[in-house]
């Protein structure tokens, strides 16, 4: 059936900056802000932005991400016409191969696309906590007739050179793309998100893949030589809250956001809901000696001790005269009575045993500060400690960042 | 084809409930900080292996078909069985004039939805029903027994409205039923009842040529002699949601741990619709304790022994103590509660103070400003 505008989501990154969190599970599938997954954040904004048909482009460990997945429902993505479909590599007559790059993802399921016959096709990443309205940036690629429009931000002058930046006319068409450039020639960076005209991009992601020594990536090689046709390109500048979560401190940084609204990431905002598989569990409780301030608690969970500054998922336990201050727990973490666990992100289903220390603040930590990392289901006994900055496998080893 | 049919019955009026149970038939009352009462019956059916329910609806069920949905969160979506809703459309003649006056004329207006149970065994519940029954332990019961009809009982003779009371036997068998009585004798029924599909059909026909319209008066009253009922205790946590005052020291058990290990078993679980929120968010000033929270409330002031339905907002200075406040309701700052039941949408203004006690707890109806 014809759809205008359908979606593709790059989710099947390993996430090696994510280390431990990402040792059994996708990059999209880390848990977020709680009651989330990063994945929830795309695939939500399709949903608020009318668009009913997403391929996911998955590769990477994806059964917790599969089934994460499911039918789509939660996000109202298990429609008859449209939906969610998981796209994993596949072997064909002759032969298949792994994704090689973000545009021969896109190129092996030339096939899942056509099935579409779209105007427009929106290429997302899966590791962003960002709102954004896609319809909007499709009306803005149409307005400029173009044949690929790609969002940006602006960003301090300082950090621009960390980012894809981008140089615009007056009429805010790109005229110049440059991949992490020393000089910066402008602060708008590419937010990896791209609406094509799909006539276009079919054409180029062929000739991308005749092409020797391309390495089928969309900001290195389909996007340049867009440009190099002169073809249309234009700009959509967005202004809310944006950010890469790919690294354990940005993934920090932004579950910190979330309990503040003024950072512009308000996830209680009922206009522009983000949409999660739920759990079955009771409500949370608070008990009589908990001291709960700045925090995000979710259901399931029962707090004796004291939570500060923390995000907390679902079922997560925190015994009477244990601390938590600064930290991120993923669902069903157990901190035991007078365990402390301060500036640490515990993988789901962590055990900290009665009287550990877990991590500490930058102030009390002399040299070597950084957060402490816990793999998903870690347990350390009575008494152990985990110090500032380290990071352990699920067997409770320390393993380097 | 083996296993068990599920039939919750929802359409009795409960005048004690007040403006609680005036917008709402009671199985949708909420209840216990996220779910509906319904949820309860639902969740012990499908934890049981059943596939296949009807709710028999009569009156002010718009709530409650809210709340249900196509029956998906409780995997009730389904190609064959599933839900099926079971409104008074097909009522003699008088439809939705009059609520069924009885177990028995419900049934006999749903006669042919009763013929079409692909279930050997059918398990009929009461909507306001708050327990985590163990259902399939009750059927193999009632398998082993040999017993014509089982009833769950509590092991108690708690007074809730309109009760039924079972004198047990020797060996459980039912030896005498009270309906409504004055005062409660004997073990408290929980509405809850195994019957195969056969013996229901030739119940509610006899019944039916006899002009006869319930079931506990001219089933398991005038038939105890000839019918084998048995009896099966339950000693958990039951619950009948059927006043104001019962709703509100009910709710309050839940802030006991033990209670809530039992209502809430993990091999159980209670499903519920979702509500979408984000987490709940307690704030620098806010002070929480011994409460209970759904997802999304946005927490700056004093909560105390409380329960909060998803989305509740307190604003800094509030305090709100042994309450109950229904989803998205907002206590702005300074006002203080104790001893309220605010229903949806409440708004509590700035410095309002509203006291009720523990023995006669305050309903604020859904969408009042204070």
């Amino acid at each position: 059936m014809k759809k205008e505008c359908i979606a593709m989501l790059l989710a099947g990154g390993q996430g090696s900056r994510l280390y431990v969190l990402t040792g059994d599970m996708a990059k999209p599938a880390v848990p977020f802000g709680g009651k989330y997954r990063i994945i929830d954040f795309p695939l939500s904004n399709c949903t608020n932005s009318g668009i009913d048909t997403v391929g996911v482009l998955t590769q990477y460990r994806p059964l917790e991400l599969n089934s994460y997945i499911g039918s789509g429902q939660p996000w109202d993505l298990d429609g008859s016409t449209g939906g969610v479909h998981i796209l994993p590599p596949y072997q064909g007559a002759k032969g298949g191969t792994w994704y090689k790059g973000t545009a021969n993802a896109i190129y092996q399921n030339l096939g899942f696309i056509d099935m579409h016959d779209p105007e427009y096709v929106v290429i997302l990443s899966g590791d962003h906590i960002y709102k954004m309205d896609y319809s909007d940036m499709l009306a803005r690629h149409k307005a400029a007739n173009a044949a690929c429009t790609i969002s940006v931000m602006e960003v301090p002058w300082a950090e621009a050179p960390r980012f894809g930046i981008m140089s615009v006319d007056g009429d805010d068409m790109i005229t110049e793309f440059a991949e992490k450039p020393k000089e910066p020639k402008s602060n708008l960076a590419s937010m990896g998100i791209y609406v094509f005209s799909w006539k276009a991009l079919r054409q180029y992601l062929i000739d991308d893949e005749n092409t020797e020594g391309s390495e089928n990536d969309f900001g290195k090689n389909i996007i340049p030589s867009m440009l190099a046709n002169n073809e249309r390109m234009a700009a959509y500048r967005f202004a809310g809250y944006w950010k890469d979560v790919g690294t354990l401190e940005s993934l920090w940084d932004a579950n910190m956001d979330m309990l503040a609204p003024e950072s512009g990431l308000d996830l209680r905002d009922r206009s522009w809901p983000i949409y999660a598989r739920s759990v079955s569990a009771p409500p949370a409780f608070l008990g009589e000696n908990s001291a709960v301030a700045h925090s995000a608690v979710n259901r399931g969970s029962v707090l004796e001790g004291v939570v500060e500054n923390s995000v907390l998922s679902q079922n997560v336990t925190v015994g009477e005269g244990a601390a938590v201050r600064y930290s991120v727990l993923f669902p069903n973490v157990e901190v035991a009575p007078g365990a402390v666990v301060e500036y640490a992100i515990l993988g789901e289903g962590c055990k900290i045993g009665p009287g550990c220390r877990v991590g500490g603040t930058p102030e009390n930590t002399p040299e070597g500060w950084g957060l402490t990392v816990l793999a998903p289901g870690c347990q350390l006994p009575e008494g152990k400690d985990a110090k500032a900055g380290i990071m352990l496998n699920r067997n409770g080893e320390e393993v380097s960042k | 084809m083996n296993g068990l049919h599920g039939i919750i019955f929802t359409y009795e009026r409960r005048g004690n409930l007040q403006e609680l149970g005036s917008i709402r038939s009671s199985a949708s009352i909420p209840f216990g900080g996220r779910f509906r009462a319904v949820d309860f019956a639902l969740s012990g059916l499908v934890n049981a292996g059943a596939t296949d329910v009807g709710i028999i609806l009569h009156g002010h069920y718009q709530s409650l078909l809210d709340h249900l949905g196509t029956g998906k969160d409780w995997d009730l979506s389904r190609k064959r069985g599933g839900l099926r809703l079971l409104p008074p459309f097909n009522y003699k003649g008088e439809w939705g004039a009059m609520p069924y006056r009885g177990h028995i004329e419900a049934l006999t207006a749903v006669r042919t939805y009763l013929e079409e149970i692909r279930q050997d065994y059918v398990v009929m519940m009461d909507g306001d029903l708050v327990a985590n029954l163990p259902l399939s332990d009750v059927y193999e019961n009632h398998l082993k027994s040999g017993a014509d009809i089982t009833v769950v009982c509590a092991n108690d003779s708690f007074m809730t409205e309109d009760g039924t009371y079972f004198q047990v036997g020797e060996g459980g068998r039912v030896a005498e039923v009270f309906v409504s009585p004055h005062t409660p004798r004997g073990l408290r029924g929980l509405g809850t009842y195994v019957v195969s599909k056969k013996l229901l059909l030739e119940l509610v026909d006899d019944c039916a040529a006899k002009d006869q319209l319930s079931w506990r008066g001219d089933v398991l009253q005038a038939r105890k002699d000839q019918l084998n009922i048995q009896s099966y205790i339950w000693k958990g946590y039951a619950a009948q949601i059927r006043s104001v005052q019962e709703y509100y020291d009910r709710s309050m058990q839940l802030l006991d741990p033990a209670i809530r290990a039992d209502l809430f078993c993990a091999q159980r679980p209670v499903r519920a619709k979702n509500a979408d929120l984000s987490s709940t968010y307690i704030g620098s000033g806010g002070k929480c304790v011994n409460s209970l929270f759904g997802d999304g409330c946005s927490i700056e002031g004093v909560v105390e022994n409380s329960i909060l339905f998803p989305g509740v907002t307190v604003e800094a200075g509030a305090v709100v103590r042994n309450c109950v406040i229904f989803k998205d309701s907002i206590v702005r700052k300074d006002a203080q509660l104790s001893y309220i039941i605010a229903d949806k949408d409440v708004e509590v203004l700035p410095g309002r103070t509203l006291m009720g006690h523990v023995t006669y707890p305050i309903v604020l109806a859904k969408g009042s400003k204070v």
